[in-house]
């Protein structure tokens, strides 16, 4: 700490220059803003956000926090291919991907670091829905971009980028209702990781509809925390306990969900789920025998949508605060081999992962196949 | 037992296993010594805390020089912020480790606080109504007042609901005889129960200058509450550029940690990890010792808890990140030179156990590391920094040394 006492003169200095530079941060004008086949905004009522202009290219970091599911491996080689693409690759001087993990405080720390380090724009998963008050302030102090995806803040202060969740447990609500054709009945859901804003959202959304009123349903609530062998196993043992189930809503892992209920002998029932091949593959397979699987998809090509989103800001472009993604769905009737699902593939990936609109052409398969030094 | 033997200063703590009460003379150490020796001899003692600090200031210092803005202020404001939790949480696991046990609750603890935090230090100026509803209606035991009063006492509240954890902690090992790990395996879900009770879903608010003022420079944090010309006394502008979460590390070190060593109490906890057996038929009082280790251990995980909670400005009863911090504690504790089976070691070290902890991932910001390949690079070098100190066993003369 001695250094500190050294260099106390100039970073003083420093300090206080910035402590007297004004509020910076993006200033809020009416829309509508650009590119809206991919920035589409989340609402009427969404705010638009318009930064000064940078001259590129940029740098960007993407701080992501938990690593080691399908999912965030999927995310991350995502954005590394997305950077490297012509019309991206440009734009960008350098890029970063970190993950902190669950902890909030390695997260703003790792984000205030690349704001400290003259980053221009940071995109991240947030461990938190709150807690990021700080970074948010400091981020328009320094004219920095913050866009988190997926997992997002509860505030209006920043572009966020997401699909609707709680539209999916709407959807998921609505497809279970439809195909069992009974407003009654024991149905099975199996909740995503606690504590975060996805799971929380598709949670309300489901249980809006399914005990709206005229709805009698007997809900049974297990938590899956999105993984295939904690669904599977959380699965089991509601199967053991109760019995029998009518339809089944899960939030991740779909696939373990399913494979509980074909080792426990269970008849196959109206299911919606995400987005994994696995899941896609087992309702191509039996929906034929009952399983009436829907199938929605949390796509890792968020990422992407969200780098471009970053960089279109910095180019001075009018932004929505809050960007809506279509929801990928598909369903029994709809689900093509090699279109939307890969049924000669056996590891497990997330399907949906093109958004043509946003330039986003990759498909799933061709992410996941590439090893971590092609991408590079 | 005797106190003029125990208190004899020049003990360090990895010899009081061989310390007896009756005035024998201890192999090895005399009464008197030159300083140089006597320092040498401390060192040697206190090798692991000298390792953890020379580690610490190789990798820290390049880490600043690779950094485009190193050794300013906002980064190291950024680091301390980051630091400041985790270095708490690894103060509070060394001391159930010194008494040969493991805490695994420290985590919950802390989530537990920092939940109680979120409602506690809003600094709302008409105060804030201590409430709890239940079966429908709301029962208000208390109005902490608004303002700067408020947040001294919600501040207090918060600290003693840590030690009182801890407290609990403690009774549930010594009364109810349960190996401590078991014992805060439960009590550590009771605490995760009443962080979940509390905050359901993340949310609270706290007072937006304290958040400010604590997580700034000395600098700001004048500036923020008015002190010193807010900041501008020509005296303090030397002092201007100090982060406050390191201040009060400091502090909590000095003022909290340090006494506890040098009391009974505190050698007494050394004694137990080193011989429990040994340290009864002494007369220490193992109960005692151990009850205050652990309510010490509660209390520094409320501080942690406290600040991420006015860190993050809300509560949130993360249980995957109770988790982790337990067992980032626990490897802050082990690379800060405390040996994991008891009386050796000290919280010391372990601040500097998680100041290493941490740095190792300050590198994936600065250089170009494959993203999937981070995991991999930090559970390399976490394993060489741990080997580092477990180099002592090349030296040892005779085997059986190694089985102390």
């Amino acid at each position: 700490m001695k250094s500190v006492l050294r260099l106390s003169g100039l970073a003083l200095a420093s300090l206080l220059l910035s402590s007297v530079a004004t509020w910076a941060g993006p200033k809020i004008v009416s829309g509508p803003g650009a590119n809206p086949a991919c920035f589409k905004p989340w609402s009427a009522q969404t705010k638009y956000f318009q930064w000064e202009k940078k001259p590129g290219p940029y740098r960007i970091a993407v701080v992501n926090g938990f690593v080691g599911n399908t999912w965030r491996i999927q995310m991350i080689k995502t954005a590394k291919a997305f950077a490297e693409q012509p019309g991206i690759k440009e734009n960008i001087k350098e890029f970063k991907v970190v993950s902190t993990g669950t902890d909030v405080a390695a997260q703003l720390g790792a984000m205030e670091d690349f704001i400290n380090q003259g980053f221009d724009a940071i995109v991240t998963i947030a461990v938190a829905p709150d807690g990021f008050d700080r970074i948010i302030r400091l981020a328009d102090k320094n004219n920095v971009v913050v866009v988190p995806f997926d997992n997002i803040l509860d505030t209006d202060k920043v572009m966020m980028v997401n699909e609707d969740q709680k539209e999916m447990g709407r959807m998921s609500a609505k497809w279970l209702i439809n195909e069992s054709g009974k407003t009654s009945g024991d149905i099975l859901e199996v909740r995503g990781l606690p504590g975060n804003s996805v799971d929380r959202d598709r949670h309300l959304g489901f249980r809006e509809v399914m005990e709206a009123p005229g709805n009698n349903f007997k809900i049974t609530e297990v938590v899956g925390n999105w993984d295939s062998g904690t669904s599977q196993k959380v699965t089991a043992d509601a199967l053991a306990v109760h019995g029998h189930f009518d339809g089944v809503f899960t939030q991740g892992g779909s696939d373990g969900t399913v494979r509980a209920m074909i080792d426990a002998k269970h008849p196959y029932v109206p299911m919606s789920g995400e987005g994994e091949n696995e899941f896609r593959k087992q309702i191509a397979d039996h929906y034929k025998d009952g399983l009436k699987g829907m199938s929605y998809g949390q796509s890792p090509a968020l990422v992407a949508i969200s780098i471009k989103a970053a960089i279109s800001a910095l180019q001075g472009n009018v932004m929505p605060q809050l960007i809506s993604i279509p929801i990928p769905v598909a369903d029994y009737k709809t689900l093509k081999d090699g279109e939307n699902y890969w049924s000669n593939l056996s590891a497990n990936f997330f399907a949906p992962n093109q958004f043509l609109p946003c330039g986003v052409t990759f498909t799933a398969p061709e992410i996941m196949a590439q090893s971590e030094s092609n991408v590079k | 037992m005797s106190n003029s033997t125990i208190s004899n200063s020049t003990l360090s703590e990895s010899t009081m296993a061989g310390a007896s009460t009756s005035g024998i003379p201890i192999p090895g150490i005399f009464p008197r010594r030159s300083l140089g020796t006597d320092l040498l001899i401390k060192l040697r003692q206190n090798i692991g805390l000298v390792t953890a600090i020379g580690l610490f200031c190789v990798v820290y210092v390049f880490y600043h020089f690779a950094h485009p803005k190193g050794f300013s202020s906002a980064v190291f404001v950024q680091n301390a912020d980051e630091v400041f939790t985790l270095a708490m949480v690894a103060m509070a696991q060394t001391l159930p480790v010194l008494a040969a046990g493991l805490d695994l609750s420290v985590g919950a603890v802390m989530t537990m606080v920092g939940c109680l935090a979120s409602y506690l230090l809003s600094g709302a100026a008409q105060g804030t109504p201590i409430e709890f509803s239940f079966g429908g209606t709301p029962h208000i035991l208390a109005t902490l007042p608004g303002g700067i009063a408020g947040i001294i006492a919600g501040t207090f509240i918060c600290l003693i609901a840590g030690t009182l954890a801890g407290f609990f902690n403690g009774c549930v090992v010594v009364y109810g005889r349960i190996q401590p790990i078991i014992a805060t395996l439960a009590t550590g879900a009771i605490y995760i129960g009443i962080a979940l009770f509390l905050r359901p879903t993340p949310g609270g608010k706290i007072d937006d200058d304290l958040n400010w003022a604590l997580t700034n420079s000395l600098q700001d944090f004048a500036s923020t509450v008015h002190i010193f010309d807010d900041g501008n006394a020509p005296w303090f502008a030397p002092f201007g550029t100090i982060p406050v979460p390191f201040i009060l590390i400091v502090m909590i070190a000095l003022l909290a940690w340090v006494p506890f060593r040098r009391s009974v109490t505190g050698r007494s906890v050394y004694a137990i990890g080193s011989a429990e057996g040994a340290a009864y038929m002494s007369g220490l009082r193992i109960d005692r010792a151990k009850l205050a280790a652990f309510t010490l251990a509660g209390f520094f995980a409320g501080c942690g808890g406290l600040f991420l909670a006015i860190q993050t400005s809300s509560g949130n009863a993360d249980i995957p990140q109770a988790g982790t911090y337990t067992l980032n504690s626990i490897a802050a504790v082990v690379i800060g030179g405390t040996s994991l089976l008891g009386g050796t070691g000290g919280a010391i070290g372990s601040i500097f156990g998680a100041l290493i902890l941490r740095v190792i991932s300050f590198f994936f910001r600065i250089f170009d590391i494959a993203p999937l390949l981070q995991p991999l690079f930090e559970g390399i070098i976490l394993l060489a920094a741990v080997s580092i100190g477990a180099l002592r066993v090349l030296r040892v003369k005779n085997t059986l040394e190694l089985f102390r």
